[in-house]
């Protein structure tokens, strides 16, 4: 049986969402972050810990173990419990194995959680594969993306002004959100000072902060059972997960493994780009919102930057993309962020997203890359 | 004194430098860098590689200048290109002087490093635009 006639044979929802703000790293403890969202999310779903089947923490930063030290503090019941790594996806594929567990018949409750705080590097184990190459020592990853930035403009015809506007837009919608590490409206002169890398600048850049974010997954049984309110479960209808594949030298990898997950996501919902209300995108930087909305299929090739300019991406734009902030304002504590561009998709449909909130939004869509190269997207429906 | 290349299994030392790819016995795929595992087109181990010589000659694909590094070298700016190999392989390295943009032919060469205190030179590669 493959992913998608499990989603539709047993559906599974998303009742009850909590989030620790995303902030720079500080000494509240990792168990503390964790916590606060988790109860939050319990709260949001009026079901008790007591309720919860098993337990996926997404973390890429904290080490072995993590999960039991803080979940047991909500009371140590026993359920199993797991640390799910998958670089800058951690958190997606949190949800994804909670969705899978729910699906598969094994649980009725099961929570997804992110949480991590930033370390020295990110101690990415590709560096340590024994493969030399010319570019280790000089290029990092805003470079990576700064020479996307560079074959898309070059390309396209865009300018730096049109890339940054993307940040523009983002750092708007994050000032609206209470859980964003960046919540400040900054103008496109603000945004296009202090570079970076290549047209990159500072606020064109995520901030790698620390944070947690939890949602509850549950199935049909569960929500009947524990008498969750309908109204506000919001149904998962595709998880999709790739890693690249062998793509024709020199094409932007990010965008055709993008382009790959996005329409294995799209066929298991039976949906579309089109039907697509929010959307939110791995904008570690500010290029990729361009790169992903037309390798996701929102607009042609070379379009996105036009359609940013447009106000079509805007909230209350056709596809409201990274209501949140993104992760240029929400910002990027690598576990949790998958986690939470999930709890952001269903605050949208559920109507509760006050200030961001895009206007009648029905479908959702949460997008993660990661190093490796891995992609994993989720669509979210309100029945 | 010695001088050794900061990519001793990339490149060998001749004028002009030559990349050392792989070429997969079974499938044909020419890669960089080369592999010591396997081949990701049709999985044969790297026992079925031969090492394969690409000239260091290419076209810009894309160019950033770097502001800002986590180490002191290479010292702020430098400027880092996409370049397709005319043989095909794509690589990214920094590529000095002015006037590289997209579409710029580049040429590479051994740039000496500072020496350490024994006097030892690390050489590594750096492209050059020839027009």
């Amino acid at each position: 049986m493959n992913a998608s006639s499990l989603l539709s044979t047993r559906p599974v929802f998303v009742v009850g969402i909590g989030l620790h703000r995303y902030q720079r790293r500080s000494d509240e403890t990792y168990v503390s972050l964790g916590l606060a969202a988790v109860r939050e999310a319990l709260s949001d779903a009026d079901v008790s810990w007591a309720d919860v089947d098993a337990a996926y923490t997404g973390t890429a930063l904290l080490g072995m173990g993590a999960s039991r030290i803080m979940l047991s503090k909500l009371g140590a019941t026993g359920i199993p419990m797991t640390q799910v790594e998958n670089a800058s996806a951690s958190g997606s594929s949190s949800v994804a194995q909670a969705c899978l567990e729910v699906a598969s018949g094994r649980s009725d409750v099961v929570v997804a959680l992110g949480v991590d705080k930033p370390r020295g590097g990110l101690g990415a184990a590709p560096g340590e594969a024994g493969i030399a190459n010319l570019e280790a020592g000089s290029v990092v990853p805003f470079t990576h993306f700064a020479l996307l930035a560079s074959e898309y403009m070059n390309l396209h015809g865009v300018s730096d002004e049109q890339v940054a506007k993307v940040a523009v837009k983002n750092h708007r919608n994050g000032s609206q959100n209470p859980f964003a590490q960046r919540q400040k409206v900054r103008s496109l002169e603000e945004v296009l000072t202090e570079p970076i890398s290549g047209s990159l600048t500072r606020l064109q850049c995520c901030p790698v902060g620390e944070g947690a974010a939890a949602v509850i997954i549950a199935s049909e049984e569960g929500i009947e059972r524990l008498r969750i309110d309908r109204s506000r479960a919001m149904q998962v209808v595709a998880s999709a997960t790739k890693t690249e594949g062998l793509y024709a030298e020199g094409v932007g990898i990010d965008a055709a493994l993008t382009a790959e997950t996005g329409a294995a996501a799209f066929e298991e919902a039976g949906l579309g780009p089109t039907d697509l209300d929010v959307l939110e995108v791995h904008d570690a930087f500010a290029i990729e919102e361009l790169l992903y909305a037309e390798a996701l299929g929102l607009c042609q090739p070379g379009e996105a930057a036009a359609r940013v300019e447009s106000g079509d991406f805007d909230i209350g734009g056709s596809c409201a993309f990274s209501p949140s902030g993104g992760l240029l304002a929400m910002g990027h504590p690598i576990g949790p962020t998958g986690v939470g561009q999930v709890a952001e998709v269903v605050r949208q449909l559920r109507g509760e997203a006050g200030s961001r909130q895009q206007p009648n939004a029905r479908v959702g869509m949460a997008h993660m890359v990661g190093v490796g190269a891995v992609c994993v997207v989720h669509i979210l429906r309100k029945p | 004194m010695t001088i050794q290349p900061r990519h001793p299994h990339l490149l060998k030392l001749v004028d002009p430098p030559i990349l050392v790819g792989h070429r997969c016995i079974t499938c044909e795929r020419i890669a960089f860098p080369p592999d010591p595992y396997g081949c990701e087109k049709c999985g044969s181990p790297a026992s079925n590689f031969e090492k394969w010589d690409l000239q260091a000659r290419g076209s810009v694909q894309a160019v950033a200048t770097v502001h800002r590094h986590h180490r002191p070298t290479p010292p702020t700016p430098f400027t880092v290109g996409v370049i397709e190999l005319v043989e095909g392989p794509v690589v990214k390295a920094i590529v000095e002087g002015d006037g590289v943009v997209v579409g710029s032919s580049v040429e590479g060469f051994l740039a000496p490093e500072e020496p350490d205190d024994a006097g030892n030179v690390i050489v590594d590669l750096r492209f050059r635009v020839t027009r």
